[in-house]
Parts: C-alpha cells; structure tokens; sequence
C-alpha cells in the first residue's frame, strides 16, 4: 500500500478542509512546493495535489502551483481537483504530473475518462458521502450509488479508483474499513482510500485490509500528517514495511 | 586541505519535443550537474554525458526524434564512448524496433527487440517495483538491496546480455541494461525518489569521469 501525503491548494495556500465544508478551512501553509519536497525528503513515494478552487468552480487557478510541485520532486505526483475535460487533463500531463484524478467529469462524461485513460494514467474520484457520490468540490449529490460507479468504471480502463468518506475526510476519525472493503468486492481496479486517517492504528488496518483476495493499493493522508499524529517516514514504514526511497 | 572544485559535469538531455522532459533536466540540476534541454548538436558533441528521456509510444517518439535532427547526435554521442542514459522509451528507442510500432526501425544501438509485456498481468505496469540486480554495474551501484524504482510501460525490452536488472512483472522484465557506455533504465530514475536520484547521481559521476579521461587525453 502506497502513502499518498495529500497536499490541498486553495488560493495558492495549502489547508485541509473539514468533511469537505469550504467554510471550515485549515492553513497549514503558504509552502506547498517546500512541503511537497518534505514529504519526498521523507520517503513518500507519491505526492497527492488537490486543487480545491478548481474543484469547486472548474478554474484551474492553482495550475502554476501543481506544475511547481511536479517539477520539484522526483517522485510521482497525482493530481485533481476541477479536471473536466481533456484540455484540462493534457495541460496536467504536460506540465508533469504521472497520475491525474477525475472527480465530477468522470461521473457526468464516463466517456472522457476511457477517451483519458487510453493515452494517460488517470484515476477515477469517487467521493462518496454515506453511499452516495457527490460533485462540484462536494458541493452536489450525484444520485448515483459508489458501488455501481466503481463497478462501471471497472473495465474503463483507469489506473485507479480513489474512494474518499466525505463525512470522514479531515476528521481523523478513522476510515470507513466496511465501505472500502465493499469497494475492493467489487471492483479489480486498483483502489485508493482517503478520509479519516488519524492514526498509524488508522493505516495498519486499511493495509490488512483484505476483500476477494485483494487489498488497498494507496491511502490518501492530509490532517494527521499536518497535525503531527504520526511522520511520513512512520506512516511508509507502517503501509508497506520499508519502501521506496529507501537508498542509503 | 582544500581542492579546486572541479566543474559539475555537462549533461545534455536531449529535447524532441514530446511529454514533459523537465522532469529528468531538474533531476540533474538538483543533483548539481549542469544540465540542459537542448536539441543543438553542438551543445550535445560538447557535452560529457548524454541522455534520451521519452515517454509516450514508440512509433510516435522514434519520429519526434528524426524530426527534431536528433538522429545524427545521438547515434555520434554513442559512438563516441561518453555516457549515454536511455530513459523509458528513450530507451527502448535505442533497440532495432518494438511491437508497439511494427515497421518502424530503432536506432539499433542496443540489439533486440522491445515486447509487449507478458499477459495475464495489468498493461500498463503503472507502479513502484523492486529492482532486482543481475550484474554489477557502475549505474547501479550503493542501491541497497532490491530497491523500489517507478515504471510506467507496457513494453519491454527483451532479455539480452545486456541486462543488468530485472523487475518481477508477469515474469522477469527488463529493468535496466548497459553495454560499454550505453546504459538505459524502464523505470523512471527521476520519479523514483532518493533511490532514482542514486542512479542519476551515478551517471553524472560516470560522465565527469569521462570528462576527466578525455581532459588528460587533450593535455
């Protein structure tokens, strides 16, 4: 299981939003690009980039940021955040980034993501909050049940599914362990957890976590490493037993 | 007891044109070699160590890179023995041709073919893997054991003497090969964290090794 140190932009500032609510902001910097190279420093094998004024309005006004922190670091960065259509996606790609996540495209142009996904690596967000997935920076309800979007997506081609708790996500209250176990049931696609990780405890169960023979392939983490619940380097340790970065 | 700081070493990554190509050109510079993105051949004859990064499928980059007038450099940067890295289908750019683009001739300064990974496993391999190291190599060396590195591919270069490191994907894929000075990685030495930056770090020294040799030669 892969640790992705979560890295949310909003006004060229990086903050952690509390389930979702756009009222409720943390600052926990005006660095992100220094921050970025911290966790590589530390051993994160991926940087995970939300652009949170995108998501909600569509405007990639953190763009320059994104492309900044892909530049800066020599491990893959994943990217989202407002990508709704492919210019979006390409201008991600071109400006570094290995991995971009779909949120509210993929759920309202399920075509984009297989157009996407046949020439780049591309991940579907599904932001669910109880079992239904929300769009537009959380802001909507999708109508539509995470259990079939991540069966729908199963053959569209993408790299991965990154199933976030909105009720959890910024709470450290724990992962949703039952819903995600659900998701690993019904999909082969590789799945990422986010929302709700407060604790090494946290991610010691998602990575035993285990459904039809398969696990989590990544977790998403933004509080618990701001607020200092656990490091980077305890939390590589803790997903995978020593990986990567681990040159002497 | 002090020294002259000798001149960090020149690397020339050569610019065609496709994907982000920064990436390798910062990785260079973070590690204090003076590195440029340059399709100008007489930046690339003067250089001390050369690099063909790519991403993308074969057929496409095999025609950016004629496109840019690269051909001719790159195959006289081989010839001339300095370092040279092949990065992803850079290096598989440097093989006789690839099943992705039947047809369409490599450079062929590496014999063999480049094949589609094996089935039954997912295309592309988009992860971090462990290298497994088959020889030594100066590329290689104080990795540690079985070190974690990044690919993105879903073709391979087939197995040949020149292999010096292997993943576990489906079977054994090539990773990483070297013959003389031609040295080329699958994986993504400049998205593989301090492991990757290890490698790089290695092919710098290597090229200012070179430099030194033909500096000596001029004297």
């Amino acid at each position: 299981m892969d640790l992705y140190p979560a890295i949310d932009l909003l006004g060229g500032r990086f903050v952690r939003l509390y389930q979702g609510d756009y009222d409720r902001e943390t600052v926990y910097g005006d660095d992100p690009i220094a921050q970025a190279r911290s966790f590589e420093a530390a051993g994160a094998p991926w940087i995970h980039v939300v652009d949170l004024d995108a998501a909600r309005t569509g405007e990639p006004v953190n763009r320059d940021v994104v492309a900044s922190i892909a530049a800066a670091v020599s491990v893959p960065v994943q990217a989202g955040g407002g990508v709704r259509d492919e210019a979006a996606a390409d201008a991600l790609f071109s400006a570094g980034v290995a991995r971009v996540v779909l949120g509210t495209a993929a759920i309202e142009d399920p075509a984009l993501v297989r157009r996407l996904a046949a020439r780049h690596p591309v991940a579907v967000g599904l932001d669910a909050r109880g079992r239904e997935v929300a769009v537009r920076g959380w802001l909507e309800g999708s109508g539509a049940d995470v259990i079939d979007l991540a069966r729908a997506f199963s053959d569209a081609g993408v790299a991965a599914l990154v199933v976030t708790e909105i009720g959890r996500d910024g709470t450290l209250e724990g992962p949703d362990l039952d819903g995600l176990a659900e998701v690993l049931g019904a999909t082969e696609v590789p799945v990422i957890a986010s929302g709700g990780v407060g604790s090494l405890d946290d991610l010691r169960k998602l990575a035993g976590l285990e459904r039809a023979g398969r696990r989590l392939s990544g977790v998403i983490t933004g509080r618990a490493l701001y607020e200092g619940a656990f490091s980077v380097t305890e939390a590589v340790q803790v997903c995978t037993g020593a990986r990567p970065g681990g040159a002497p | 007891m002090s020294r002259v700081a000798e001149p960090p070493a020149r690397i020339a990554v050569l610019d065609y044109g496709i994907g982000n190509l920064r990436s390798a050109e910062k990785a260079f510079q973070h590690l204090g070699a003076d590195a440029t993105l340059t399709a100008d051949p007489e930046v690339i004859a003067a250089a001390d160590g050369v690099v063909l990064p790519g991403v993308g499928a074969f057929g496409p980059c095999r025609e950016a890179l004629r496109r840019a007038g690269l051909d001719g450099p790159t195959l006289e940067a081989v010839a001339s023995g300095r370092p040279f890295l092949g990065i992803c289908v850079g290096m598989q750019l440097l093989y006789d041709g690839s099943e992705e683009s039947p047809g369409v001739a490599g450079l062929g300064v590496l014999p063999g073919t480049v094949r589609r990974l094996p089935p039954g496993v997912k295309h592309p391999q988009m992860q971090w893997n462990r290298l497994h190291q088959l020889t030594e190599s100066p590329l290689l060396e104080g990795l540690g054991e079985d070190p974690w590195v990044y690919f993105v591919h879903s073709y391979a270069a087939e197995a040949t003497s020149d292999v010096i490191a292997t993943c576990d994907y489906g079977g054994p894929v090539t990773a990483a090969v070297q013959r003389e000075q031609v040295f080329a990685t699958q994986f993504h030495p400049e998205k593989s964290g301090a492991t990757g930056l290890a490698v790089l770090g290695n092919f710098v020294r290597l090229a200012a090794g070179a430099r030194s040799v033909a500096d000596r030669g001029r004297s």
